[in-house]
């Protein structure tokens, strides 16, 4: 088996690693002071006002009505669910297999993860409307003498949202302990105070290594099936109703490789960016965009499989209220959104069978956008064609989001985009002796 | 008084300290830039205790999350269409779900306690075995074995020898 390189302009030496990814923390240009200023601005007028004007006006404000109780909030929260997954679930997937290609780009990977996660959590207190009882859905003693209905899918996903942000946050942090403690030797004045703290005063000792080695295995072994159960129980908000459409079968395994799928995309255009904006070409190379792509390719290709079988089932069926939804899906107002759809997930990721598509990092990055905007929009045509078209004609309706809800999709992007933004400036953006493990061992048999 | 000796080459650093472990020596801690799973076998370190936090962790939390369930259910009657009061499918995804809240935070406060962290206060290190030194500690040494210690690092090959080294 030939074994692809990992570095495109050479290995880098074990110095060299620290500062190059240290210096991608402590130097900062006013590009990115301006960037950040934009996205924040941003994330207040799109997001933060429209959200403040709904809860003094009320849920009026969006577009959800009657018939089509859930809206644009909904398709988003599940759209960011599914940008979370590939995260921590491929990093914890390739930590078990010993993949060496995984350890410059998970660091990154995770934290999408994490913020995405943060984001789709916010959608769900901007979609119930009164935030101010949220807490009522956790298990916790208030006045009221409330209690959740642990029998209600809702309540399945908040246990494995909470689960699945603590098991991000516990892994992305603890795998970045022995690179905060390479930037506290690095840094002087307030930094250092801050990174002594970050990394619980370690020293890379071989018992701390050995006990971080068993603990991060662990943490791999428990995030792989959470991250499916995740998606799958966000499926069965849908697929647990009798609504045409939505009771399906196949929805936990739809969910979840459609999550996995757009995680991945997002992957490549969170590590375009890394490699343009903070110079990681060094480490983030043919190889990584090679084997995301071709993962890529495998994962249209179950996405597309199973949208063939979930219009087959619906036609299958024989039942009048799935074929009239089908029509109204395939053929209706949003009609245009299926197709592009299924143009941007289905037929344009075929373009990575070509390698020099795939090696291509500015052709990856559309081809990931495309891919996401199909995302995106499959998660809105979910909701937005299935409950206007239940049982009955008198409860068909239809559903358009409101400008608050528009507004707040946009500021959602910019959300995640200053999240990410002081990430990298807090935490090493590429794993520092993760890449280290990949390199030449400093031994005295190497020495020429 | 702490002994410090900066290695340029891992092997060398592990054979310092299988040789200081080898003269009786104690308190001898080997720091590097990567996991080295040579040292874990010079060093004498077997399976980790963390394994055992993680599963009582796991036991616990599902035990706890089915617990809550039934409680929840049958302080909380709601019949429902005459299904059962304790419905054990949604209860097991519950379960699940605790199963794995705790055990990933009682592996976290497992790797706390085994590996002795935070620990801000002063110890031997050196900053270079965060960027491409080994460094071999031996911890409050006094008297002869402070000079055994310093020939045996000396012998395996070290870069230099501190007797007070960095404090972190």
């Amino acid at each position: 088996m030939v074994m692809k390189k990992l570095f495109d302009h050479g290995e880098p030496s074990y110095e060299q690693v620290n500062q190059d990814v240290i210096k991608s923390l402590i130097e900062t240009g006013p590009k990115y002071w301006m960037l950040l200023a934009t996205t924040i601005g941003i994330t207040v007028v799109c997001f933060i006002i429209p959200w403040m004007y709904q809860i003094q006006t009320g849920i009026g404000v969006a577009g959800m009505n009657r018939n089509s109780v859930w809206g644009t909030y909904l398709s988003n929260f599940i759209f960011w669910i599914g940008l979370s997954h590939s995260g921590t679930l491929l990093s914890a997937v390739l930590h078990i297999t010993q993949s060496d290609w995984r350890k410059s780009i998970y660091r990154s990977a995770e934290a999408m993860t994490l913020f995405s996660l943060m984001v789709a959590a916010t959608f769900v207190m901007v979609h119930v409307g009164r935030l101010w009882f949220v807490h009522w859905s956790f298990p916790i003693p208030n006045p009221m003498g409330l209690w959740p209905n642990f029998r209600s899918p809702l309540m399945f996903d908040v246990m494995a949202i909470t689960t699945y942000l603590t098991a991000s946050t516990v892994f992305i942090y603890m795998g970045s302990v022995p690179d905060f403690a390479a930037v506290r030797d690095y840094s002087s004045g307030l930094r250092r105070k801050i990174y002594t703290v970050l990394s619980f005063g370690w020293r890379g000792t071989a018992k701390e290594w050995h006990t971080l080695g068993w603990a991060y295995t662990f943490f791999a072994v428990l995030v792989i099936p959470l991250a499916v159960s995740v998606h799958s129980i966000v499926s069965w908000d849908f697929a647990l109703s009798t609504v045409p459409g939505l009771h399906q079968t196949i929805f936990a395994p739809y969910f979840v490789c459609g999550a996995i799928y757009s995680g991945t995309a997002g992957i490549v255009t969170v590590m375009y960016c890394l490699r343009r904006f903070l110079g990681f070409e060094r480490y983030i190379g043919k190889i990584h965009v090679d084997y995301l792509g071709k993962l890529l390719i495998a994962l249209s290709l179950i996405w597309t499989y199973i949208n063939i079988m979930e219009l087959f089932t619906g036609w299958y069926s024989g039942s009048s209220a799935e074929i009239e939804f089908l029509k109204f899906r395939l053929f209706g107002f949003y009609a245009p959104m299926y197709w592009e759809m299924i143009l941007f997930c289905a037929f344009v990721p075929l373009l990575m069978l070509f390698k020099s598509v795939r090696l291509n990092w500015n052709r990856m990055l559309v081809i990931s956008i495309l891919i996401n905007i199909g995302m995106l929009t499959e998660r809105f045509i979910i909701v937005s064609t299935a409950l206007p078209r239940k049982f009955l004609p008198d409860s068909y309706g239809f559903y358009f989001p409101s400008p608050a809800e528009i507004s707040i999709t946009v500021g959602s992007f910019a959300m995640f985009a200053t999240l990410f933004l002081i990430f990298i400036k807090v935490f090493p953006a590429v794993s520092i002796y993760e890449v280290k493990e990949t390199l030449n061992p400093l031994r005295r048999a190497k020495k020429t | 008084m702490d002994i410090i000796g900066t290695f340029q080459y891992e092997d060398d650093a592990i054979s310092a300290a299988e040789d200081l472990r080898a003269a009786g020596i104690k308190n001898v801690s080997l720091m590097s830039p990567i996991p080295m799973h040579a040292a874990e076998k010079a060093l004498g370190l077997g399976k980790s205790n963390v394994r055992k936090f993680t599963l009582i962790g796991a036991i616990l939390g599902g035990l706890g999350g089915f617990a809550m369930c039934v409680a929840t259910a049958l302080v909380f009657i709601m019949p429902t269409g005459g299904r059962a009061v304790v419905a054990l499918p949604p209860y097991l995804l519950i379960t699940y779900e605790t199963t794995i809240l705790i055990g990933v935070l009682s592996t976290l406060a497992g790797f706390f306690l085994v590996a002795k962290l935070p620990a801000w206060k002063n110890r031997p290190y050196r900053a270079e075995a965060n960027v491409n030194r080994f460094v071999v500690a031996v911890e409050n040494s006094s008297g002869n074995e402070t000079k055994e210690a310093e020939q045996i690092i000396q012998q395996a090959g070290a870069l230099a020898i501190e007797q007070i080294g960095d404090i972190l």
